[in-house]
């Protein structure tokens, strides 16, 4: 089975259209990556299906880097009962 | 006489969302006045009392002089209760809606209070302790007079009547001449008796006044850009400005609004802007609304069949009429070059981005529509900041009580706004796997 890292990799890349090996845990969706705002809810929605979790809007918008949406998303996996 | 105007949370509220989450159905417009004046003035009414949903009572009581949930209101004096859908105009049913006679209730087929007269003397035998608590007694202790009132039942019937309606109201109302002003070089059509240019009411030069099929009246502090035509009847509120616009007829445009492009018997109801060209036709428009340039809506299919509007998010409701246009809620924006469906409902406090196609026929309160699909998107935070800045620019303060009321109604339209957002994750996913 993927890694939590490695899933918000593989959304990231489509959503951005990026191959996965552009992308780093330290890189920012928006300055190093180039997500505009729409595709930063795309980014939401992407993560939520991908792991069956609800996330709060305000607290997943406010992570900035790939690394910072592992973290954030393991927790509320933990949180919601799914196992990653 | 107390004249009680009553909207309860009642299961057929919803017929008059989204325009009603966030006021009571009494204060829909239609022709040149809301529903609760023409009530008023229909009862010559001069103590007025009003019961609405709980959670929009501070707002209101900021909006309105009459007191607003308030017990106290409904004693000592005969009662007269009349729900926010009964039609100030019976025709035949006239005699069941007199305030005189015994006292009696009229209810719908649901059940639902629509009318009630409660002589003072019958008070004491009824609980006056809340407005549900008298409905209840009412129910249980006064005759029930079996009669087919007329009511307004959905939000379009408003707008299919609109056009009758302005033509009644600019004769109830009694003004015509120009007592603004009015530049040359202009063009009247029809009689200048069907036209009233109210007091600081400003007509630029070049604009074409079409009173032939119908009056026309333009209410104080108006300003009418170059170029604009105006097909009555039609009524345009206080301090609103028509920039070129191409007014068809039937249109009532409500206070402090910027209209542009071309609007056909359409009610806006106040505070909100169509700025820009694109077509909007048998539309009901909330307040500090915005449609961005090209925003266009269909008010009639291809087949000329009639139209479907979904207000639940789930079941279409045949509106029984062929020209339906778009309802659409208090706060929400559209982008640039939105089209809307015919029939198509934008819920309140949405923020629409186009996807250069015909959107979805529902879209929920509080959706921000990215890609064609339902998201989260910034979270109503975000939308309550766009709020604020909105309302800032006209000068009209964003109330913790406003922010307390639309956490209300996000709860409230939670089932379809979760369901909408589940759906257009599995859009989304789909589309990029594919």
């Amino acid at each position: 089975m993927a890694t939590v890292e490695e899933r918000v990799v593989a959304v990231t890349a489509r959503v951005l259209q990026l191959e996965p090996d552009q992308i780093k845990p330290e890189h920012a969706f928006t300055t190093d990556l180039g997500a505009e705002s729409v595709q930063s809810v795309e980014l939401v929605a992407m993560f939520e299906e991908e792991f069956g979790i609800e996330m709060d809007e305000d607290a997943a918008l406010s992570v900035q880097t790939v690394g910072g949406a592992v973290d954030f998303i393991t927790k509320v996996c933990k949180e919601q009962g799914v196992d990653v | 006489m107390r004249l009680i105007l009553l909207d309860r949370l009642t299961e057929k509220r919803f017929h008059f969302y989204p325009l009603a989450l966030s006021r009571p159905i009494w204060e829909l417009r239609c022709g040149m006045t809301t529903l609760g004046e023409k009530l008023v003035a229909k009862f010559a009414a001069t103590d007025v009392a009003c019961f609405v949903p709980p959670y929009m009572a501070e707002v209101y009581a900021v909006a309105t002089d009459w007191p607003v949930n308030d017990p106290s209101k409904l004693a000592g004096d005969d009662l007269l209760i009349v729900h926010g859908r009964l039609k100030a105009d019976q025709g035949a049913m006239e005699e069941h809606v007199r305030p005189e006679g015994p006292s009696r209730v009229v209810v719908d087929d649901d059940g639902e209070v629509l009318f009630a007269w409660i002589a003072q003397g019958d008070l004491p035998r009824l609980k006056t302790d809340s407005v549900d608590a008298l409905i209840e007694s009412a129910l249980a202790g006064l005759p029930k007079v079996d009669a087919q009132v007329a009511t307004w039942n959905y939000t379009w019937d408003l707008v299919l009547a609109n056009p009758g309606q302005l033509v009644e109201d600019f004769r109830a109302a009694g003004r015509s001449g120009i007592e603004g002003t009015v530049e040359q070089p202009n063009a009247i059509r029809g009689s200048a008796k069907d036209v009233y240019v109210a007091p600081g009411a400003l007509v630029h030069p070049m604009v074409v006044i079409d009173a032939a099929e119908g009056p026309v009246y333009l209410d104080e502090g108006v300003e009418v850009h170059p170029f604009t035509r105006i097909e009555g009847p039609c009524y345009v509120g206080k301090k609103s400005i028509l920039l070129g616009a191409k007014c068809r007829e039937g249109n009532t445009i409500g206070p402090v609004c910027r209209i542009g492009g071309e609007v056909e018997e359409s009610i806006i109801h106040g505070y909100s802007n169509k700025y820009h060209d694109g077509f909007l036709g048998h539309a009901y428009v909330g307040e500090w609304v915005n449609l961005g340039a090209l925003t266009t809506n269909s008010d009639l299919k291809n087949d000329y069949s009639s139209v479907e509007v979904t207000l639940d998010g789930r079941t279409p409701i045949d509106t029984g009429s062929t020209k339906v246009g778009s309802l659409i809620g208090d706060h929400t924006k559209t982008s640039i070059g939105t089209l809307l469906n015919t029939g198509s409902y934008l819920g309140s406090m949405a923020l629409i981005t186009t996807t250069g196609t015909p959107l979805p026929k529902f879209i929920p309160s509080f959706a921000w529509l990215v890609k064609g699909v339902v998201t989260k998107g910034f979270g109503r935070g975000k939308l309550y900041e766009t709020a604020q800045a909105a309302m800032g620019r006209r000068k009209i303060a964003w109330t913790p009580a406003m922010e307390a009321m639309w956490d209300e109604i996000h709860q409230r339209t939670a089932p379809e706004r979760n369901e909408a957002i589940k759906k257009g994750r599995r859009a989304l996913a789909a589309g990029q796997r594919a």
